[in-house]
């Protein structure tokens, strides 16, 4: 297990390599020059080449580039070109806000597509499980921000339940934290919820017909243990694969739902950050997005071997 | 298998059902569809209103007989909106999927086929664009062009692009090395011939699929960008502007969110829904005319109740298991039942071994399945007794009956490989059975396991049991499983096919441990086989089944020297001798008739040589020590005997 974590992590390094070869490349092809956003239409010659030399623009992209890994792997991102924020800094201000809202939505995504997926195999074809099919159909085709529109309409401008906008930190109140977490986080979680189901069912649906799952009952083994350990442990293989990229999805999504809540969270910043040419911040926001989603992988793929002994490196 | 046959007819039932679903699906997304690529051609003549007219006095209304669906936040019409919505999401799917379809099949085309670096540079971007999520990707790449419905879909179209990239290159990569494909080469075609001409044609039915997998996810995306301002932009109606703009009035009016949202989701539920069935079509090499094969004929004696049943079993006092009059039916296409088992007797001493013999789809599982009570979903036994240690299986509850599997029967599988569990060591299977049946401690569990893969002739058995079913050869699996089924010391053991699935020298090792292991625990043995030569190895008796029922019952020599019944001649003469070396081998013509559809009378009579006219009414199972189910089964005798 230790070696196939090492393994992944040395994959990681190659990876975000590229990634951000490809980010510093494609962002240096700007078609607008960032020092014309930043000094306005009012700025003179003099403070044009101040600003360009002050943001090392002047030097060739080659040597920028590798200015800028060098400081990125010690952990410095650069600056904004705006507010003279560090870019590690501020990404890392809103890290937890989108981590949460990612972490709790994938919680319940799995929660919601184990249930669903499970009693839909145990009974295939049945009302259930024709109910659970077309609901996570429906689910995958609802897009994550209207579901959130709609759950503030009804949950807190009506019932006042949850607030309707805002995000308070898990360390100021975890009472707060979880009110403010939930409809984005539900919201957000849907249509993973109704892949996860889908996975999940026809994965129970293939393993319960498996010789193993008969010699069980035949050794007169609970049917209950049957399918919560024999059959589960085999049916959540395929399902880890499908949660891992899930995870991803969420992430991308995490961006747009943020804004139907105002939460301020990497979405905000990304799009604050696109808006206005923010080149050293889009780096940062893309390199940060990448290291997390690898560590999810690490994770999954950690998980899976755990599930399953022929995966493991023997 | 019976199984196998019963569970094909039960999946054309499915598949039929399952067409007719598909039909109304297809018919619902098509026009949901057409309804909006007509509304996005003709916006401009059916929209009741300018899209972009304001009108501030009538800000905010709800739907009325003027405004059917009222007016938004700047007093627009929201139909109008909403229809010239339609014109942008036709727009966009197009725009993007055919942006990642003109940018990704040609580039995956090109590097499957030439491999080597260009390949390698090239996947290696791919995975580092698909290692970023995709909406953030989208985001960058709006940075650089700026926002607006065109350059949005730009963006979507180079994110999409990678998955037909990937698509197209797989399917090269597979095809590359196809003799056709090779030999097209040696006929010295160019490679631009040879992509277009012979590997592109594969690419089409996995293509179709991506693209309407593409549709939807771009319709979303795009909505998704719209409603945070990097997509279309205002004052433009797009569904996802038009929910941008509905966001910020949702305590004042939340119904300005139902419109666009509703479109959204009918659009990609439809363009999802197609998809599904296109796969689906595509899965089953897209015969979606399925002809409906003509009905066979049916017996009518549905139900040959166990009256029909002439002579019964003879008592025995040390009978373990005596099954009488046993019929099962499962329940095949439209919902109808079929006797697969009737009119099943055999008993079982202790000590004894049982052959149960006959060709593929004669019900043998079955009969061992339904005394466990595992038939399963779809099936169940409908008449008979089934006495195990002088209870009644039949009526016990399913509680009960779990309690009766494992301590007072078990059952050895075919496949020693797939009746083991992947997932945990051997050892923690049988320990798992000796916990819950018996109660062991962990401790005590484990020492016993030890003892039995030991008993069970495996050397080394402490490290065995640590193992991975994976990590087995066939024969020791097969171990492992017998050990498990022996934990509990039943009283019945049920053996279905234990050697088929093994090397012919691991088969008499296994037949051995099985006689071993029976004069040491005496139980008695259900031993399932189609295997003649097997079955005059291990067995005392022998039932041979056909069609569902037992056809001859006999002491293991006695039915070897002289078969009464056609049938059992037929398969001896069918069998192979070390000795015997002259072809070629007699066969029995014709196959197993199956559940539905055997003959009403013996239902052996079709594939007989010595068939009459008394053979098309019920024949009873006739004699007292040896059972026999043929009229003619006295003249077979002398015939044999001469």
């Amino acid at each position: 297990m230790l070696r196939l974590v090492i393994q992944r992590l040395l994959a990681l390094i190659p990876l975000l390599f590229i990634v951000s070869v490809l980010t510093f490349s494609f962002t240096s092809l700007l078609p607008s020059d960032p020092v014309d956003l930043i000094i306005g239409d009012t700025g003179t010659h003099e403070q044009y080449e101040m600003v360009r030399e002050r943001l090392g623009l002047n030097e060739p992209v080659v040597g920028r580039y590798f200015k800028w890994l060098g400081k990125a792997a010690q952990g410095d991102l650069g600056t904004s070109f705006f507010n003279s924020v560090s870019v590690t800094g501020a990404v890392m201000q809103r890290l937890p806000v989108t981590l949460s809202l990612t972490a709790v939505s994938a919680c319940i995504a799995v929660v919601v597509g184990l249930a669903a997926g499970i009693v839909a195999a145990l009974r295939p074809r049945s009302w259930v499980d024709r109910f659970a099919t077309i609901g996570a159909t429906i689910g995958q085709a609802i897009p994550n921000f209207w579901f959130g529109l709609i759950l503030v309409a009804i949950f807190a401008v009506n019932l006042r339940w949850f607030p309707a906008t805002g995000f308070t930190p898990l360390s100021a109140s975890p009472w707060d934290w979880l009110r403010s977490v939930t409809l984005p986080a539900v919201a957000l979680g849907l249509a993973s919820s109704a892949a996860i189901a889908r996975q999940v069912r026809s994965a129970m649906v293939g393993v319960l017909q498996q010789d193993y799952i008969r010699a069980a009952r035949a050794q007169g083994l609970p049917a209950r243990r049957v399918i919560y350990k024999h059959a589960l442990t085999n049916a959540l293989v395929p399902v880890v694969a499908v949660l891992s990229f899930q995870i991803t999805v969420l992430l991308g999504g995490a961006l747009i739902v943020e804004q139907v809540f105002a939460i301020n969270g990497l979405g905000t910043l990304a799009i604050t950050a696109v808006r206005q040419q923010d080149i050293p911040m889009i780096q940062g926001l893309v390199l940060v997005m990448v290291a997390l989603v690898v560590i999810v992988q690490l994770a999954t793929d950690v998980i899976y071997g755990l599930l399953n002994p022929k995966a493991r490196p023997s | 298998m019976t199984l196998h046959s019963i569970d094909k007819s039960v999946s054309r039932a499915g598949r039929s059902r399952r067409l007719n679903a598909s039909f109304v699906i297809t018919v619902f997304a098509g026009s949901v569809l057409a309804l909006l690529v007509f509304l996005a051609l003709f916006a401009d003549w059916i929209s009741p209103y300018d899209p972009l007219q304001q009108n501030l006095i009538d800000a905010m209304q709800g739907p009325s007989a003027v405004h059917w669906l009222g007016t938004d936040d700047l007093g627009r019409d929201v139909l109008s909106r909403l229809i010239h919505g339609c014109r942008i999401a036709v727009i966009a799917a197009a725009e993007a999927t055919s942006i990642a379809l003109i940018l990704g099949v040609p580039l995956g085309l090109f590097i499957g086929y030439r491999g080597g670096w260009w390949d390698w540079i090239v996947m290696r971007l791919v995975e580092a664009v698909v290692s970023i999520p995709g909406i953030m990707v989208a985001i960058v790449i709006i940075a650089i062009l700026g926002t607006g419905l065109h350059r949005a879909m730009i963006a979507l179209g180079i994110l999409f692009s990678t998955s037909f990239l990937r698509l197209a290159r797989g399917v090269v990569l597979a095809e590359r090395e196809e003799v056709y494909v090779r030999s097209a080469r040696v006929v010295g075609a160019s490679d631009s011939r040879i992509l277009l001409r012979h590997i592109f044609p594969n690419i089409a039915p996995p293509l179709i699929v991506q693209i309407t997998l593409t549709v939807g996810a771009v319709l979303l995306a795009e909505a998704g960008l719209s409603f945070i301002g990097l997509g279309v932009q205002p004052p433009n109606a797009s569904w996802g502007t038009m929910l941008n703009s509905a966001a910020s009035y949702m305590d004042l009016d939340w119904f300005l969110a139902v419109p666009p949202g509703i479109a959204i989701i009918a659009t990609v539920l439809s363009v999802n829904l197609l998809g599904d069935v296109i796969r689906d079509a595509i899965g089953r090499g897209i015969a979606v005319k399925v002809k409906p094969e003509t009905p066979a004929a049916r017996f009518d004696a549905v139900v040959p109740a166990a009256s029909t049943a002439g002579a019964t079993l003879p008592e025995r006092e040390d009978d373990v298991l005596r099954v009488e009059g046993l019929q099962v039916m499962i329940s095949s296409r439209d919902g109808e039942e079929v006797p697969v088992i009737t009119d099943l007797s055999l008993g079982i001493a202790k000590g004894e071994t049982l052959g149960l013999v006959g060709e593929s789809g004669s019900g043998k599982t079955l009969t061992g399945l339904s005394i466990l009570g595992l038939i399963g979903a779809g099936g169940r036994t409908t008449h008979g007794s089934i006495m195990l240690n002088g209870k009644e299986l039949r009526s016990l509850t399913e509680r009960q009956m779990e309690q009766v599997r494992g301590n007072e029967v078990a059952m050895v599988f075919q496949d020693p490989t797939t009746s083991l569990n992947p997932a945990f060591t051997v050892g923690n299977q049988i320990a798992e059975v000796l916990r819950t049946k018996k109660g062991f401690s962990q401790k005590d569990a484990w020492d016993r396991v030890i003892e039995l893969i030991d008993r069970v002739g495996i050397p080394r058995p402490e490290e065995r049991a640590k193992a991975y079913p994976h990590e087995l050869s066939g024969g020791m699996a097969q171990r492992i499983a017998i050990a498990r089924a022996l934990s509990c010391n039943p009283s019945l053991l049920i053996a279905d096919e234990p050697t088929t699935a093994l090397d012919v020298t691991v088969q008499q090792e296994i037949l051995d441990l099985f006689r071993d292991l029976q004069d040491e625990f005496g139980m008695a043995i259900l031993f399932v086989t189609h295997d003649l030569a097997v079955a005059a190895d291990i067995c005392d008796r022998i039932s041979v089944m056909y069609a569902g029922e037992v056809v001859e019952m006999a002491e293991v020599d006695g039915l070897f020297s002289a078969p009464r019944h056609p049938y059992t001649r037929g398969l001896l003469s069918a069998m192979p001798h070390a000795s015997d070396r002259n072809p070629p081998l007699p066969t029995i013509r014709g196959s197993v008739p199956r559940p539905g559809s055997w003959p009403a009378g013996c239902r052996f009579s079709n594939r007989c040589d010595f068939r009459t006219g008394s053979c098309d009414q019920r024949i009873p199972l006739a004699g007292t020590e040896r059972l026999v189910r043929c009229v003619r089964a006295g003249e077979l005798e002398r015939e044999g005997a001469r």
